[in-house]
């Protein structure tokens, strides 16, 4: 069941015009895993994700998928691969649920090869897996933000990839549907073994959900690997140049950051 | 999640694919009527316009006319005055519908057609000084009329482009260029004798009066062709209508597919300004009457191109027939239904609070 694919980055570096964001990055993505990318703000962790999915061109190195160069990759080649959701992605005015969600079998079909049952079946098996088969005759814009991510969910998952890319799926969510969605990424990569890659904002539930952990400063990776053996007080005061107290979730027994301010912070007796 | 409810709500995945099949039969028989009501709208508009005028001539007659019968009179009076016109009407209104629909679907933006965003201008800009200046007429006129509209078309693209394409920043420098390239018109008019300025308003307004077979022909030729081009190359749409990140995680060559799709939609506002002049907002219009008509069937670009038909052939009978011993331009009729339409869009956005 787990993917077998591999997306690979080498000597990666990566900028917009002359500026350069990332520099010289190696990274491997565990095939059948959840990998998550964490940094502060413009660390490049987002430019990082455009360019794996091969939406960002690289200045010099590049993206291996199965071996081969992303972008010398027939982009619907790779598309029947690797999925992505950007950031904050925009649905056209008016459009309804099922129609959306549909758009994903995009790269199944060809010149002459319409809409088929498997078309059916996926978009079918996409919209019970996101909880999002009764809203599939709803217009998208009366949908709530929480609704709305599952059905982009729904899409990507659609496309049906072994591979899936999603940058901060979790953004303009209440905390609740947070979990809902990292919860159903989980299901998704525990009973399809799709490889998951995902950019978030949160640390406590970056270190809860990932099986691999990279954390980002300034276009570098700082350190990477499972988040209980690299998650400590001192990496958190060098990638994000904050003091904290790490202990364990008492939940998961992952790594919990504390995070201390100047005040509110009991001294050490 | 509450385990047990979701279990027994759940239905199975084969119970699901035939709900979402029965869903997507169900719309696509609603687009099959609604194109199929609009093609009865545009035929029924043919036929009308085939039987009024200062000889009224009933149905009939028309039709043994068309079928090689009939005396010399209505031969002369239906197959050389009145068909070609009112198929060049039908036609004007196909090429720009779709292409009005295509832009806006692209660009994201009701306003973003393009009369509005500077490709009529371009053609106006070139036709006129042409036809004024240097006595160009008939083909050659019209063709001068297709490379201004191409012309302008590329310049704006080249201008907002900034690393791709924002429909926002392409409407505005749109705007733009056709202001500026409407003035550069308007200066012409007011340096030429009023014989020429006559003339040349009648043209800028959009008309079919006087127009024949010869003007036919050119664009049914062009339709033909780019019509299917389009179609075939919306098959990128819906993928490219997720803006350019999706489209391009989901396989669509972003940059090669808008390209392709931005200049079958020049030409088509190209070939039509040629034949007719810039018949105004039917390309603005079209698209959201189909929309309205088909809500939530994306950009609906065939329904677009037959209501663009069925609102030419209906305005330019109106025009014909409104005002006794008056033709008015069809442009104007057109412009009688659309300029209210941008006033309420306008306003409309500004309430909303959403530019465009």
């Amino acid at each position: 069941m787990t993917s077998s694919h591999t997306l690979q980055a080498r000597q990666l570096s990566l900028g917009y015009g002359e500026r350069e964001i990332v520099s010289r990055l190696d990274l491997a993505l565990p095939p059948g895993r959840i990998t998550v990318v964490v940094g502060p703000n413009a660390c490049g962790k987002s430019t990082l994700l455009r360019a794996l999915a091969r939406l960002l061109p690289p200045l010099a190195g590049s993206v291996l998928l199965d071996g081969r160069d992303i972008h010398r990759t027939p982009t619907k080649e790779v598309a029947a691969t690797l999925g992505v959701l950007p950031q904050s992605p925009v649905a056209p005015d008016a459009i309804v649920v099922a129609d959306l969600v549909g758009r994903g079998r995009y790269p199944h079909q060809g010149w002459f090869r319409r809409w088929t049952r498997a078309d059916d079946e996926a978009v079918a098996a996409a919209m019970l897996a996101t909880d999002v088969l009764d809203l599939a005759d709803r217009s998208v814009d009366e949908l709530s933000g929480g609704q709305r991510q599952r059905v982009w969910i729904a899409m990507a998952l659609a496309q049906e990839t072994d591979v899936l890319l999603l940058d901060e799926p979790t953004t303009y969510l209440d905390i609740s549907h947070q979990l809902d969605v990292l919860d159903l990424l989980t299901d998704l990569n525990r009973a399809r073994g799709v490889t998951l890659a995902l950019v978030l904002h949160d640390l406590n539930l970056a270190c809860r959900y990932a099986d691999h952990l990279i954390a980002m400063k300034a276009g570098r990776i700082v350190a990477e690997g499972p988040p209980g053996d690299i998650v400590t007080a001192s990496l958190v005061h060098e990638v994000f140049g904050l003091r904290s107290a790490v202990i364990p979730d008492p939940a998961s027994g992952t790594p919990m950051v504390v995070p201390l301010g100047r005040h509110h912070v009991t001294p050490p007796a | 999640m509450n385990g047990l409810d979701t279990m027994a709500e759940q239905p199975t995945a084969a119970e699901a694919a035939a709900r979402l099949g029965r869903l997507r039969r169900h719309r696509r028989r609603g687009f099959g009527a609604v194109c199929l009501v609009l093609l009865l709208a545009v035929l029924t508009a043919l036929l009308v316009s085939l039987c009024t005028g200062d000889i009224a001539l009933p149905v009939g007659d028309v039709w043994d006319t068309l079928l090689g019968g009939g005396d010399a009179g209505s031969r002369f009076v239906v197959v050389e005055l009145r068909l070609p016109r009112a198929l060049l009407a039908l036609l004007v209104g196909f090429a720009f519908g779709l292409s009005g629909a295509v832009f806006q679907a692209l660009l994201r933006n009701p306003l973003a057609s393009p009369d509005v965003i500077g490709v009529s201008s371009g053609a106006a800009a070139a036709a006129v000084p042409a036809s004024m200046v240097y006595g160009v007429s008939g083909i050659a006129l019209s063709g001068t009329a297709l490379v201004g509209a191409l012309a302008a078309g590329a310049g704006v693209y080249l201008l907002a482009w900034r690393r791709g394409i924002n429909g926002q920043r392409l409407v505005l420098i749109g705007v733009g260029v056709g202001t500026g390239l409407s003035s550069i018109v308007s200066y012409l008019m007011t340096r030429s004798e009023v014989t020429e300025a006559q003339s040349a308003f009648v043209w800028l307004a959009g008309s079919l009066n006087g127009r024949s077979w010869p003007q036919f022909w050119p664009l049914f030729g062009a339709v033909v062709v780019l019509a299917p081009l389009t179609l075939l190359g919306s098959r990128a749409l819906p993928a490219l209508q997720l803006g350019d990140g999706t489209a391009a995680g989901l396989g669509a060559r972003v940059e090669r597919d808008r390209l392709v799709l931005l200049g079958c939609a020049t030409a088509l506002a190209g070939v039509a300004t040629a034949a007719a002049g810039p018949v105004g907002f039917v390309a603005f219009v079209s698209p959201p009457i189909a929309r309205r008509l088909l809500p939530g069937h994306g950009a609906a670009l065939l329904p677009a191109a037959l209501t663009g038909s069925a609102l030419v052939g209906l305005a330019d009978l109106a025009g014909q027939h409104a005002l006794p011993h008056t033709q008015l331009p069809v442009g104007l009729v057109t412009g009688v239904v659309g300029a209210p339409y941008l006033l309420w869009l306008l306003a409309r956005a500004n309430r909303v609070g959403q530019g465009g």
